[in-house]
């Protein structure tokens, strides 16, 4: 690609991801000295424009912190559980936070799945016990929609119990699938999606009603770069307003962009 | 493949050593026997310090081409480096001993 509209599209890119313009002509300028030096192509050297403005305004967002973590939305303590003989949980402790996005890392496995449906109320621990302070929303990995159904059809039947009538669940459905890149009124039947938007429509489920506490299983899966990008713009803005997020994931990206690690 | 935080740290040390600009940096990176590092990995781990206020960036007209954005190491950069640098001399000494006789 020709250095001079690999540029273009970077500041493009970079703008679109509101990087403010003093900045973005900062960069461009820099990257142009270095193309110019290294002779090389920008493709080779800086990759794609889009994903290297994502990375830039990633780096950008490093002082992003929250706001004073509030208070302790959700509170684990002891947690046991075992699958036959094999403890999965082994007196595991957690605080949750208002206004924090936390990231849950570990091998397949380790009992990442498990936790979450212990904190979502679908399984009970073996040992020790769950406080939870606000509503819930949870996005399995796998599963979670009705294949016949449109996206539209289930923002109307995950509204309802989260108090949104038909209108409001449409719509608020349709503001979250967009901040996700994703048009989901023109969307056909959930069976008919593909992996990665099928985890875009468990995500916009969960959040319906913006329930105090998110809990979402690997909603990495399937997204490309671009959408993981909104996908924690999403989260930061959602913690930013003081309801707090429990991510598990074994993407090594996702360590930077919150705001602490869980280990299992 | 970079480690992320390996890289901040040498970049950090290489600054230790005087101010130097984007590419100057790359070109000795790979004279430390590291690769080509690739500047989709460079420039933003230059960003995320300056932004933590380890570095200061300076801004001096290139020679012909367009301008050139010179990094500096802050007192706060220092301390960072004296902290990092030694959390790695532990983790590397622990995985030097696991690799101790191991054949290479």
């Amino acid at each position: 690609m020709r250095a001079r509209t690999w540029l273009d599209e970077l500041a493009h890119e970079l703008t679109a991801r509101g990087v403010p313009h003093a900045q973005v002509a900062g960069i461009v300028v820099e990257t142009e000295a270095h193309l110019h030096e290294a002779a090389g192509d920008p493709l080779d050297t800086f990759g794609a424009p889009a994903t290297y403005a994502g990375a830039v305004a990633d780096a950008l967002a490093a002082d992003r912190v929250a706001t004073a973590p509030g208070r302790v939305r959700v509170r684990a303590r002891g947690l046991g559980k075992r699958h036959g003989r094999r403890a999965v949980l082994d007196g595991f402790d957690l605080d949750l936070r208002a206004g924090e996005a936390v990231l849950l890392m570990g091998a397949n496995g380790r009992g990442k799945s498990t936790l979450l449906r212990i904190l979502a109320g679908l399984d009970a621990p073996d040992r020790g016990k769950v406080e939870i302070d606000g509503s819930v929303g949870y996005a399995p990995q796998h599963g979670g929609l009705i294949d016949h159904l449109l996206p539209a059809e289930h923002f109307v039947l995950f509204g309802r119990p989260r108090g949104l009538d038909r209108r409001a669940a449409v719509q608020q459905g349709r503001r979250l699938a967009e901040q996700l890149g994703w048009d989901a009124l023109a969307a056909p039947v959930a069976g008919a999606l593909s992996g990665g938007t099928r985890q875009k429509l468990n995500v916009v489920l969960a959040a319906l009603g913006e329930p105090d506490v998110l809990l979402l299983d690997e909603p990495y899966q399937g997204l490309d770069l671009e959408s993981v990008q909104r996908f924690w713009d999403l989260l930061w803005d959602w913690r930013d307003a003081g309801r707090c997020a429990l991510v598990a994931s074994h993407a090594h990206d996702a360590i930077e962009r919150a705001d602490a690690v869980v280990e299992l | 493949m970079w480690l992320r935080g390996v890289l901040d740290l040498c970049l950090l040390a290489l600054l230790e050593r005087g101010e130097a600009y984007g590419y100057e940096l790359a070109r000795r990176l790979e004279e430390l026997g590291f690769g080509s590092v690739p500047g989709g990995s460079l420039y933003p781990a230059l960003l995320r310090r300056e932004k933590l206020g380890h570095l200061r960036a300076e801004w001096r007209a290139g020679e012909g081409g367009p301008g050139r954005k010179y990094y500096v190491l802050t007192d706060a950069g220092r301390d960072a480096l004296a902290a990092e640098s030694a959390a790695w001399r532990a983790f590397a000494a622990g995985v030097a001993a696991a690799l101790d006789g191991v054949r290479a």
